[in-house]
């Protein structure tokens, strides 16, 4: 397991270095692209997310940290409505996108989808070839111009950094790649349908270190673009990737602020007990 | 990594809580011993099911092997003719139990003799007055065993003989005699021509009104004598009248060399001397008239040598000088006229033909040749199952044992040939089974299955053509009822029922699988079947309103309805809304079927079909189809469900998260990566269909048409099996083409099985998920 933790440092110094050692970032003064008002979350008759507040930043990366359970991959598909699939699932509070609320029964949850791409834990390219599974997101929303699939699955791919190993195989199936570059595929896929924001449960969690590294290295280029949300496991992984960080605990929002803050001078005991390893 | 560590150290650290060394190598054995015997019983036993599968193809295969062997003709004996070699044999038998041979000679003897040896046991002076030379000779069909002579003075006389077997302890006795059926009151003889002309060639047959003989005189005259016999029905006793007419001659210049009567009474068929067979329709003979006449062999200077009707007297044989054994027979033209018509052709002798024998009890017959060559013939299966060389001289007569198991062949110097025949199937063969054959009675060659008659001149039809396309036929049917209803069923229920729906809907459809299929086709025949006949239009209009009205309900639930009546049902119980529409609809288009019947149909719409020329069996394709379609239903859909359910969860989701909605995830991700399930789920339910026999036994009529007419019943092959295997003698051809339908089936339905199995390998390795 260290040795895991040191490759991936090393390989990442370049990419993490500038941020750590950068100006802080306030979020008082960013525009605000996801706000959370007062969100609970009830599965059945449990109270999965306690009356959460918070304001994602647009063209920012937010990470979500917390110990197993403690509701950040929930309070994740909170933004795009995957927890609508639960049917015991019941939600009080707002959740605005752009100061539309997202559970205003008008929405259509389509094209909120759309809107709120999302990247799983586990690689789940459909069973097609690497072009169609690109070409996927465009074809629901009717785009049939070979022209235009062509251009759009070429810059996605680019843009994932997938490009360069798949060019020459695009009608290959997509279980032919690795588990690193099916990750890049999926996000190539999120992206290739011009979401604003990307939300990223666990993307690295099963994948080997020099994967991990090249999925970090894209969310860094990916932000400039994109509202990117992530969850993580790996504490190491949110410092270097994130500008802001979440710690959540048993349902609870314990504490949020710049990454920076968040990891060299947190407000709470339990933030300081969480990050240092003294918890979970 | 630590925690590992630590807790390894704590256990050994407390030794208590595992027992101790001895304990576990005993365990460790223990459990050796477990997962030994576990793994060499589930060996056994999967491998007991092959082998299982193995014996039952190799049972079913020893059965139908017996058809594949080809026959045989081995010479026993050869012997000098039994009552001397000084005068000719006319006509040569042995009867079924192969100890007594008869042998008719012109020198107006009976011999009966020991076929073995060839040794004399008994012998008959024919009462055949000493003044008349014998100037023709005939025989009727071989069953009848009677003979006519005709005479120079214009008499004929008819001969049957008698084995009159009787048994002692020692084994059968025989005491033969010699009878004249057509004796007029003492004298044995029957004066065909009282002018006196001599016969030049006799005909005679026996059939079901009596006797009859028709007879060429010298000038050229033929002549019909009947012998109507009438049974009394109060006292029994027979009575015989005998009734003379004089038919139309032949075309001028032609000289009759053989007459052939048939069973019925109906036709006479007469050869003349230049090739020519001739068609007489004698069904009056007061009024008889000469239909058709036909140059029966080809090339000019050929000349017919054998003429002679097979069992039944339908099919004639003729047989050249030039080698050539073709078959004919009358067929009837497109206006109803009896016509000679060539129908096949059997292996050719190298030596002119001499003799044609028929079979007594099946459509077979020999030949032989100049050339001392005898080769045995099956007509429906146009095979030339034996040849054997029994000599180098011509053979005049032929004579074959009433079971076709044994046959004498004369040479001319009256050299007897004892030759045993074994030819037990000689009516199977590629064509015969699956080619269209031109049978008896029919105006074109046909595929029929018609294994049994009443009659035992009946020719057996065994096309497994109609069987086979009526499996399919209903296997089709059944699909195209059940497959749309339990896939998309499955689709349904696995993809947008909510889970406790669900609970309910799965096992109560899976339950169904349990239903006794003879339950299944006792509703069908006896209720269903009238039903639907009753409700024709309530069965279209069904499939027509019932998918319109469920759009409808759909589409006024989805916009038309306040948000706040939809929330009444949760999600995923959506369907549970169409059951009302569902039972409104049915009744609504039953009791609206009468209507429809009277605004369209003239008030019956199975009348008005009949009517516009389709056909309309009660028991029909479309009652199978429901029948089956339910009894497929179950298999379909639990297999599509499982497939449609078990597509990741992560892909569907993966779907969803791109902003597709359910119907898009369904149609792009879910059937894609379900679709080995489906696929194999469909194969399964169409091999349930092949191989399903209770239903279509009681719900198809069992006729075994050849078309795609959903209003017609059909046999298929199982149903075949289950009726007719019963009524068959154990070992008979019939007996082992039923065998081989099994065989067909079971290699039908395997291959079907592992062409389905190899497939869905293929798209699960293409669609298979991590």
């Amino acid at each position: 397991m260290s040795e895991r933790s040191d490759s991936t440092t090393q390989n990442l110094s370049k990419v993490s270095l500038p941020q750590a050692g950068g100006e802080r970032l306030k979020l008082s003064r960013q525009t605000p692209s996801i706000e959370v008002d007062r969100l609970s979350l009830y599965y059945g008759d449990s109270l999965a997310l306690k009356s959460i507040s918070l304001v994602i930043p647009e063209k920012r990366v937010t990470a979500f940290i917390g110990p197993s359970g403690c509701g950040k991959s929930t309070l994740l598909r909170c933004f795009n409505r995957m927890n609508d699939l639960i049917d015991t699932c019941r939600i009080e509070g707002e959740i605005r996108l752009d100061g539309q609320n997202i559970y205003d029964p008008t929405v259509d949850v389509a094209e909120l989808r759309r809107k709120v791409g999302m990247v799983f834990q586990k690689p789940n390219p459909f069973p097609k070839s690497i072009y169609e599974n690109v070409a996927y997101g465009l074809r629901i929303q009717g785009v049939k111009d070979r022209r235009v699939l062509d251009e759009v699955v070429e810059k996605s791919l680019r843009r994932a950094a997938l490009w360069d190993e798949v060019k020459d195989r695009l009608d290959a199936n997509a279980f032919s790649l690795s588990g690193g570059q099916q990750q890049r595929l999926v996000i190539a896929r999120a992206i290739a349908i011009e979401p604003e924001v990307i939300l990223l449960d666990e993307p690295a969690s099963a994948l080997d270190p020099i994967s991990t590294a090249k999925i970090e290295e894209l969310i860094f280029e990916l932000k400039e673009e994109y509202t990117i949300c992530i969850v993580t496991h790996n504490m190491q992984q949110a410092a270097r990737v994130s500008d802001f960080t979440a710690y959540l605990y048993l349902g609870e929002l314990i504490e949020y602020d710049d990454t920076v803050t968040i990891f060299t001078n947190p407000k709470q005991q339990a933030t300081e007990d969480y990050i240092t390893g003294r918890y979970g | 990594m630590n925690d590992t560590a630590s807790s390894v150290a704590s256990s050994g650290a407390a030794p208590g809580a595992l027992p101790d060394g001895d304990a576990r190598r005993k365990l460790r054995r223990w459990r050796a011993v477990k997962d030994y015997f576990a793994r060499y019983s589930v060996g056994t036993f999967g491998v007991s099911v092959i082998i299982a599968l193995g014996l039952i193809f190799v049972y079913l295969f020893s059965e139908v092997a017996p058809m594949l062997r080809p026959a045989s003709m081995s010479v026993e004996n050869r012997f000098p003719a039994p009552g001397g070699i000084d005068t000719e044999t006319s006509y040569v038998t042995v009867n079924r139990h192969l100890e007594l041979a008869v042998r008719y000679t012109t020198d107006r003897r009976v011999v009966f003799f020991l076929p073995e040896s060839g040794e004399v046991t008994h012998e008959v002076d024919l009462p055949l007055p000493a003044d008349a030379e014998v100037t023709a000779f005939t025989f009727a069909e071989p069953r009848t065993e009677i003979v006519a002579y005709g005479l120079s003075d214009g008499r004929a006389l008819v001969a049957r003989h008698e084995y009159n077997e009787r048994f002692s302890p020692t084994g059968r006795q025989y005491r033969p005699a010699v009878f004249y059926p057509v004796a007029d009151g003492d004298d044995p003889l029957t004066v065909v021509d009282a002018a006196g002309r001599s016969i030049a060639a006799i005909g005679l047959q026996r059939g079901a009104g009596g006797v009859s003989i028709a007879a060429a005189l010298d000038d050229g005259t033929l002549r019909l004598v009947r012998f109507e016999e009438r049974t009394s029905f109060m006292t029994g006793e027979v009575t015989v009248r005998r009734i003379v007419h004089d038919l139309p001659g032949l075309p001028q210049g032609a000289q009759a060399t053989r007459i052939l009567l048939d069973i019925t009474g109906a036709h006479m068929l007469v050869g003349d001397d230049r090739g020519f067979l001739h068609y007489f329709d004698i069904r009056r003979p007061e009024r008889a008239s000469l239909v058709h006449s036909k140059r029966v062999i080809r090339g000019q200077d050929a000349e017919v040598t054998a003429l002679d009707y097979l069992l039944g007297t339908v099919a004639i044989i003729v047989g050249g000088s030039d080698g050539s054994v073709v078959q004919f027979m009358l067929v009837r033209d497109d206006d109803n006229v009896n016509q000679i018509t060539f129908i096949r052709e059997f292996r050719s002798h190298a030596a002119p033909v001499t003799k044609i024998k028929p079979e007594y009890i099946r459509k077979g017959f020999a030949t032989a040749d100049e050339r001392g060559v005898v080769q045995i013939h099956y007509s429906t299966s146009n095979r030339t199952v034996a040849r054997e060389r029994v000599g180098d001289s011509p053979l005049p007569v032929i004579g074959f044992a009433a079971r076709a198991n044994a046959l004498i062949a004369v040479d001319d110097s009256e050299q007897f040939t004892y030759a045993s025949v074994r030819n037990p199937h000689p009516e199977v063969s590629v064509g015969a089974l699956w080619g269209p054959v031109w049978y008896e009675g029919r105006s074109q060659p046909e595929f029929v299955w018609q294994s049994s008659s009443a009659t035992d001149e009946f020719e057996p039809k065994f096309s497994m053509v109609p069987l086979t396309l009526g499996t399919v036929k209903a296997a089709f049917y059944a699909m195209l009822f059940a497959m749309p209803l339990a896939i998309l069923g499955a689709i349904y229920s696995a993809y947008f029922m909510s889970p406790k729906m669900r609970g309910l809907v799965k096992p109560s459809i899976e339950v169904m699988e349990a239903l006794p299929t003879v339950i299944l086709g006792f509703l069908a025949g006896l209720w269903l079947a009238p039903f639907v006949e009753g409700h024709l239009p309530a069965v279209f209009s069904i499939l027509l309103l019932m998918p319109l009205f469920m759009i409808v309900t759909a589409y006024v639930w989805t916009t038309a309805l306040a948000p706040l009546v939809r929330r009444l049902v949760p999600p995923g119980w959506e369907g549970a809304i169409l059951i009302p529409v569902v039972l409104v609809t049915g009744w609504f288009c039953v009791s609206l079927s009468p209507f429809i019947e009277l605004w369209f149909f003239n008030g019956d719409m199975r009348q008005w079909l009949t009517d516009v020329g389709i056909t309309y069996d009660q028991r029909n394709a479309l009652v199978v189809g429901m029948a089956m379609g339910f009894a497929v239903i179950p298999t379909i859909y639990s297999i599509t469900e499982d497939a449609v359910f078990n597509v990741p969860k992560h892909l569907t989701q993966g779907s969803l998260a791109l902003g597709a909605t359910p119907w898009q995830t369904v149609t792009k991700v879910v059937l894609l990566t379900a679709s080995p399930g489906i696929f194999s789920a469909i194969m399964i339910g169409f091999g349930r269909a092949v191989g399903e026999t209770m239903i279509v036994l009681m719900a198809t009529g069992n006729s075994p048409v050849m078309n795609f007419n959903i209003f017609e019943g059909m046999r298929t092959l199982s149903a075949n099996i289950a009726v007719e295997i019963g009524e068959t003698a154990v070992g008979g051809t019939h007996y082992r083409i039923l065998f081989l339908a099994a065989l067909v089936l079971f290699v039908l339905t395997f291959v079907l099985n592992t062409a389905a199995e190899l497939v869905r390998d293929r798209l699960r390795k293409r669609y298979s998920s991590l």
